[in-house]
């Protein structure tokens, strides 16, 4: 690294500079139990590679991440993003960045409802917490009444469906070339955010605005006779409130939103706890403990989560990851298994499962696992640090 | 007669037991003075030394000798009249690189903490109560790296005895907070310097699970002594870890901007 510093140092800056290369190299393969409800095949592979330059130079910083990947199957898995291209220059109590970068807001672990800022890649991760690069300018106040993030998002991302060759599969096959939008701006638009944080003693929270393109779209017939299915980004204004309130070891978490623009206004939930035992059996493990309930005026009825972290805490730092997803109404369960260890200081493996059921087929209610049902999987991820 | 023999008889008695019990409670009382004393001198050291910088490397040591290595940046803030702030930045092994923690610690309340998550560029409130687990794996606790602020313990003075060739007080402390992975902990503080050189840190069940000892201090700015190497020996799994400090800096002119949730997010 030095040597880098050398060279662009002296001929740029000052060489107090810091500087750093990075990368990441992923290989993926997910191995389905049952070829899918479009008869996908079994295996499916994946490599992910993702080159990242730091330069910080006291008061400005320089940040390049983009994420390249290729899957051996499904077309629309495979991506080309700018994750990070952004100045930052930081002042005495404020901030502003220009470029592309990526902004998480929220609290709650299992869902994300008041994340906006970024388009979700659910086709690298189910988790939601994937995301794909947004051009913006953010200014940034610090002061004693807390954090305040004002944003401008110059252009929009369009969101990422799985193909018909691709896996998960989903309940219709959308045409995302054919999306439209609410908006005669279309993905050009600038959309507008703001958010306040702050924290009093034992509580976080967080107020947010956002006005602009639906990071979610809703998916819509192209005509009567349903022969397509395409995305409809529409205007909506969301209104997104986060809580955490720290009751001794025990964290309870909230994040509610308001949301108008896409049919009648609805609000969603996500609340629970996060509670870490440690020393489990008087050893060095660790057992987190993560329950959270989800509410959608949209959905007639909506999953909780319950998870569990065993926390190993050695020199590899495993742990053992586990997740049940129910839905009592409309009997749908999921499964989630997932364990991770350092191998050397360099790489990373991680194997997870995902298993899919429907306890009680014949009830009438919405269904939301219905195509997943054959798409029961275990997922081997290896991660090697550049 | 009887009643005034009765009386005599008892008198004695009574005035040794009161003497006993007021010499007692009176010594309790003065080696607790003492080891306060003991301890406000010992902290007194870090009085005005207004920030600091580190690189921290930390080797984990197995029972059969296998070494894994751990680097992170750490930087500290004084604030005068509550307790210090902090950023500890991770940068290996590689998966960790870039996890940050910020704490704000406080003199009886609990201590305020954050962690940050690059990968998802999260910044999440965590309960600091968790603080008896291992560090990053080490046989460091979080707590053994939190600030030992005078008013979290209560004192008692044991005696004077050499150690390593110093002429040491040794004094025992007792966390009072509950969530402390530990009931006692006997410091050797020496006579000369008032430096920490030596803790046993007893676990729930009063065993003597690890020893700590603080080697190579060096004096900055002619007031503040670092050491340079903090060594924790597990008595139970027979495991080690060795703390070893480089590039330290005091008084580099941090300000509480250093130590906010935007700086958390850019620290690197």
């Amino acid at each position: 690294m030095r040597t880098i510093c050398t060279i662009i140092g002296v001929s740029l800056f000052s060489c107090s500079i810091f500087s750093e290369v990075l990368g990441e190299l992923i290989l993926e393969n997910r191995s389905f139990f049952k070829e899918g409800y479009l008869n996908q095949d079994k295996q499916h592979s994946s490599f992910t590679f993702s080159p990242e330059i730091y330069i910080e130079d006291g008061e400005t910083i320089f940040h390049f991440k983009s994420k390249f990947r290729k899957d051996s199957q499904d077309t629309n898995r495979n991506l080309l993003d700018i994750q990070e291209l952004y100045f930052l220059s930081i002042g005495e109590s404020k901030e502003i960045k220009y470029g592309v970068s990526k902004e998480f807001w929220g609290v709650t672990e299992t869902n994300h409802r008041v994340d906006i800022i970024n388009q979700t890649d659910f086709t690298e991760a189910l988790d939601g917490e994937e995301k794909l690069g947004q051009p913006m300018i953010k200014v940034s106040f610090e002061e004693s009444w807390g954090n305040l993030d004002i944003y401008a998002l110059l252009g929009f991302r369009e969101r990422k469906f799985f193909g018909k060759e691709g896996r998960l599969t989903l309940p219709v096959i959308i045409d995302k070339n054919e999306s439209v939008y609410e908006s005669s701006a279309k993905d050009r638009r600038t959309d507008f955010a703001i958010r306040w944080s702050n924290y009093y003693d034992q509580l976080d929270i967080a107020i947010s605005y956002f006005s602009g393109n639906s990071r979610e779209p809703r998916i819509i017939p192209i005509d009567d006779a349903y022969s397509k299915m395409i995305p409809l980004y529409e205007t909506i204004d969301q209104v997104g409130l986060e809580l955490t309130y720290l009751v001794g070891s025990l964290a309870l978490k909230a994040e509610i939103i308001s949301r108008s623009g896409q049919g009648e206004r609805f609000s969603a939930l996500t609340a629970g706890f996060e509670y870490t035992q440690v020393g489990i059996f008087d050893s060095r493990i660790d057992l987190g403990w993560i329950l959270e309930m989800n509410h959608d005026d949209r959905l007639d009825s909506s999953p909780s989560i319950l998870g569990t972290r065993l926390s190993l805490n050695d020199a590899y730092d495993s742990q053992i990851l586990s997740g049940i997803v129910w839905n009592k109404v409309n009997g749908e369960v999921g499964f989630l298994l997932e364990s991770s260890r350092r191998i050397g200081d360099c790489c990373l493996l991680s194997i997870e499962g995902f298993y899919f059921d429907d306890r009680d087929r014949d009830n009438n209610e919405p269904k939301l696992f219905e195509t997943l049902l054959d798409d029961d999987f275990l997922k081997l991820e290896f991660t090697y640090y550049l | 007669m009887t009643n005034i023999m009765k009386t005599k008889n008892i008198r004695p008695a009574k005035v040794i037991l009161l003497t006993f019990l007021l010499f007692f409670t009176l010594s309790q009382t003065l080696s607790a003075n003492k080891g306060l004393e003991i301890a406000i001198k010992s902290d007194k050291n870090f009085d005005g030394y207004e920030d600091s910088s580190s690189e921290m490397t930390m080797e984990l040591i197995s029972k059969k000798g296998d070494v894994v290595t751990r680097k992170l940046k750490f930087k500290r803030l004084e604030v005068p009249g509550d307790g210090d702030k902090s950023l500890a930045v991770f940068e290996s092994p590689r998966d960790v690189k870039g996890v940050a923690i910020l704490s704000f610690a406080h003199k009886t309340e609990p201590d305020d903490q954050w962690l940050y998550l690059p990968a998802l560029k999260r910044v999440k409130r965590i309960a600091s109560k968790n603080k008896s687990g291992p560090f990053l794996g080490s046989e460091f606790s979080f707590e053994d790296f939190s600030f030992q602020e005078v008013e979290k313990y209560d004192y008692q003075y044991i005696r004077d005895e050499e150690y390593e060739g110093m002429l040491c007080h040794v004094i025992e402390r007792i966390p009072l907070d509950p969530y402390s992975g530990y009931t006692k902990q006997i410091v050797w503080i020496d006579t000369e310097y008032f430096l920490i050189r030596k803790i046993h840190h007893f676990d729930r069940k009063s065993f003597h699970l690890k020893t700590q000892l603080f080697l190579d201090y060096e004096i900055y700015d002619e007031a503040y002594w670092q050491p340079h190497r903090v060594v924790m020996n597990n008595n139970q799994n027979g495991k080690s870890s060795i703390l070893s400090f480089k590039e330290v800096k005091y008084k580099n002119g941090l300000t509480d901007r250093d130590f906010s949730q935007n700086s958390l997010k850019r620290s690197r």
